[in-house]
């Protein structure tokens, strides 16, 4: 018992000072298997410019919240080269819905299912929502877990301020 | 010089490799005694076409299932174009899950794992995979010996192998999937022993895509065999099937879902027995139901327990917009068992009547049937959101008896209703700062129904409420009240006070909770409320803290149908924090 104890406190000091460093997050070159029925590895979503992961599920309140803004980031920056990529949580069980919400709502967004949460799980998605911002490199340049309103500019910051740096590096090439 | 090149190799390797990971502790504690401590650690190293996945846990005890205190999960996975190779831990799914659904589901402690390989082999139209390994999987019952809410008390252990083979034509796809499991099953006798059983699971499923509509339908066969005097002997067969059929209009979609699942009819009584009848559904099947899955708390609290082995049912969907600011929902859903039961002279069960393939509401089926409807507008360039929902629910829980002669029929039944009012509203101020509130009102019913009929003539017809007042007078019906009030700054902290009300005392054993601060503060009576308040906070982007005191209802918890009764936490402190790295 005090072990356990002692255990999570060091945990919780190194975890403090660790989440708080700067550095290279890199996601593997997994394959995503998208809505429409094709599959994709997230190297070739990455091909036009950065993308915004969010995992969400049809029984996820804030999720839902969550995507009437992303749906405007996307609309708003896919200029840019810029795309969301919601994907679903959902279990068998309420897979089915998936589709058929994204096509009431007409979503034009990237939408992906990962039933088993293998994405999700080589992501770091713990909890829902989580937002990763993915770098064309395939490095996360920015994590947001939970959804309230308000979170909506902070996520266009950090897109605009990924945007920025995207462009940077591409004229610096 | 040994050192020297292992020192080179490490480096080199290191510099190659990704690593990331996140941890999450929970602790808790309340005054009943209940505690707990765990923290789960998933690691995640990438090099090349290889990654691993770690996680450990450390526990004494967890929230709920065993201690665990080092690897709980482990997979090492090769993924070169084509071909993927996974070993360890594997959570697999096959088409919608009727064959194979491995899930890890924490909030209910279900996790069907299968330790051992799979591969994959995928080119353009064409995909297939092999599977092989063992699956110990752990259940609570009552039924077997030590029964706790908290731990499984009945293990199964499952030696698996099979192969699930998918081909795309244009936009039909069809697939053909096969499932043998060897099972050690543990039966009830002194000294305690195992009957060997070889279930086998032989699927087909066809798909078609379309901008206007899609389908999928599988039809499943399983078959069972128990090892007696030196050979395999056929012991019983099952069948089942899903559907499901989408239609995309302009201003809506449509989503039908149909489930048969008819692996063992087994009486009203025995039916969730999974000690004494096996060798019918398993469980590493986890198909769909006709459930629909809530967002709401009180809704999800009175869920309809799926019988997996023996269920026929529909769900109707509609969704849509009336314009870019409103949009609707509605659900219908029903389902029941497939055949009636009826008692003979020796109140033995008896199957009566094989039901029609689309359910009805006939008591003597244990029907369940649902509707759900709800409208939400967002408005103010997305900053006032309000939800509200109506539900009607109507479930049969258990029948207690039926008894049929020429003449008469006595019969007996629990049932469950329940009409539900959810309202959603929450406000962004646009510097940061927003409120949000949930309010959920039930009126629930529960109670026993006694209906006798002699010479066309009903003698009898009677509901009679488990509910009692405070001084054991009998009340109609529960009235259960859910409030939440949050108040967040973004992307910083949120702060929420919830209140769980119930209008009846639902245990009649002697009250030793402790009247804490908050309920004194807010002048509450214990016995009927559950009242806590939770602080998160997100320390950085990948760090969130949280802190709850107070209480919270326990009671049955329902996660796809899969239910677990979940003990309540009275008057305490849960920590929690989680962080990516």
């Amino acid at each position: 018992m005090k072990n356990i104890l002692y255990f999570t406190i060091s945990l919780l000091i190194i975890s403090f000072l660790y989440a708080g460093q700067k550095r290279d997050m890199m996601i593997p070159d997994m394959l995503i298997k998208l809505i429409d029925g094709e599959q994709a590895r997230l190297s070739s979503l990455l091909e036009d410019g950065p993308i915004l992961v969010e995992f969400w599920a049809t029984w996820c309140a804030p999720c839902k919240k969550e995507m009437i803004f992303l749906e405007e980031f996307h609309k708003k920056y896919s200029e840019t080269g810029f795309r969301v990529l919601a994907i679903s949580t959902d279990s068998p069980k309420s897979m089915s819905k998936v589709k058929s919400y994204i096509r009431a709502k007409k979503y034009s967004f990237l939408v992906g299912l990962d039933p088993n949460q293998e994405v999700a799980k080589k992501m770091n998605a713990m909890l829902m929502p989580t937002v990763v911002l993915i770098d064309s490199d395939r490095k996360v340049s920015w994590y947001h877990q939970g959804f309230v309103p308000g979170d909506e500019k902070e996520i266009e910051a950090q897109i605009l301020k990924l945007l920025d740096l995207d462009h940077t590096k591409k004229s610096e090439k | 010089m040994k050192r020297i090149i292992l020192f080179i190799t490490i480096s080199s390797i290191y510099a190659q490799m990704s690593f990331t990971g996140n941890t999450e502790t929970r602790i808790g504690e309340s005054s009943s005694g209940y505690y707990y401590n765990e923290t789960l650690i998933n690691t995640n190293l990438q090099y090349g076409a290889f990654t691993n996945w770690i996680q450990l846990e450390y526990s004494d005890p967890p929230e709920l299932g065993r201690s665990i205190n080092g690897v709980r999960k482990l997979r090492l996975e090769y993924d070169n174009g084509p071909i993927q190779l996974k070993l360890g831990d594997l959570y697999e799914i096959w088409g919608r899950g009727l064959v194979l659904n491995s899930v890890d589901d924490q909030s209910i402690d279900r996790d069907t794992a299968i330790r051992g390989l799979t591969l994959i082999y995928n080119i353009d139209s064409f995909s297939s995979q092999f599977i092989a390994g063992k699956a110990d999987i752990s259940q609570s019952t009552i039924n077997a010996l030590g029964f706790n809410n908290r731990k499984h008390n009945y293990q199964v252990s499952h030696n698996l192998y099979g192969l699930n083979i998918q081909k795309l034509f244009g936009n039909h796809n069809l697939g053909f999937s096969f499932l043998q499991g060897l099972e050690k099953h543990p039966v009830n006798t002194f000294p305690s022993d195992t009957i060997d059983i070889k279930n086998q699971l032989h699927s087909l499923n066809y798909s078609y895509m379309s901008s206007l509509f899609d389908y999928y339908v599988e039809y499943i066969m399983s078959r069972s065999y128990e090892f007696e005097e030196e050979t395999w002997k056929s012991h019983d067969n099952g069948k089942g099937m899903y559907g499901n059929l989408n239609l995309y209009f302009n201003l809506f979609s449509l989503n039908l879902e149909y489930i048969n699942y008819r692996y063992a009819t087994i009486d009203p009584i025995s039916r969730f027995n999974i000690v004494d009848y096996y060798g019918h559904n398993q469980p590493y099947q986890n198909p769909p139901v006709a459930v629909y899955i809530h967002e709401n708390i009180l809704m999800n609290r009175i869920s309809h327990q799926t019988d997996f082995n023996n269920e026929v049912g529909y769900k109707a969907e509609l969704i849509g917009s009336f314009s870019e600011n409103i949009e609707f929902l509605s659900i219908f859903s029903q389902s029941n068992r497939t055949h009636s039961w009826a008692m003979d002279e020796n109140y033995m069960w008896k199957k009566d009547q094989k039901l029609p393939s689309f359910p009805s509401f006939n008591p003597v089926a244990t029907p369940f049937k649902e509707f759900y409807t709800e409208l939400t507008f967002h408005t103010l360039q997305n900053n006032l959101f309000i939800k509200l929902g109506y539900a009607d629910m109507k479930d049969i829980v258990d029948l207690l008896q039926n008894t049929i002669t020429d003449t008469s029929q006595s019969l007996t039944y629990s049932i469950s209703s329940a009409k539900t009012v959810p309202l959603n509203l929450s406000y962004s101020f646009g510097n940061g700062w927003s409120i949000e509130s949930k309010i959920e009102l039930q009126w629930l019913k529960k109670g026993y129904r006694w209906y006798e009929e002699k010479n066309n003539q009903i003698i009898a017809d009677s509901l009679m409420s488990i509910f009692l007042d405070d001084d054991g007078k009998r009340l109609d019906q529960e009235k259960n009240t859910f409030i939440s009030f949050t108040v967040s700054k973004s992307p910083k902290w949120s702060l929420t006070l919830t209140s769980d009300k119930t209008s009846v005392k639902e245990s009649f054993l002697e009250n030793n909770s402790v009247v804490n601060p908050l309920e004194k503060f807010l002048g509450i009576n214990q016995e009927k409320n559950w009242v806590n308040v939770e602080f998160v906070y997100h320390l950085t982007s990948t760090m969130r803290f949280s802190l709850l005191y107070g209480s919270l209802k326990g009671g049955l918890l329902c996660a796809n149908g899969v239910c677990r009764i979940i003990e309540p936490f009275d008057d305490g402190f849960k920590v929690g924090l989680s962080t990516i790295f």
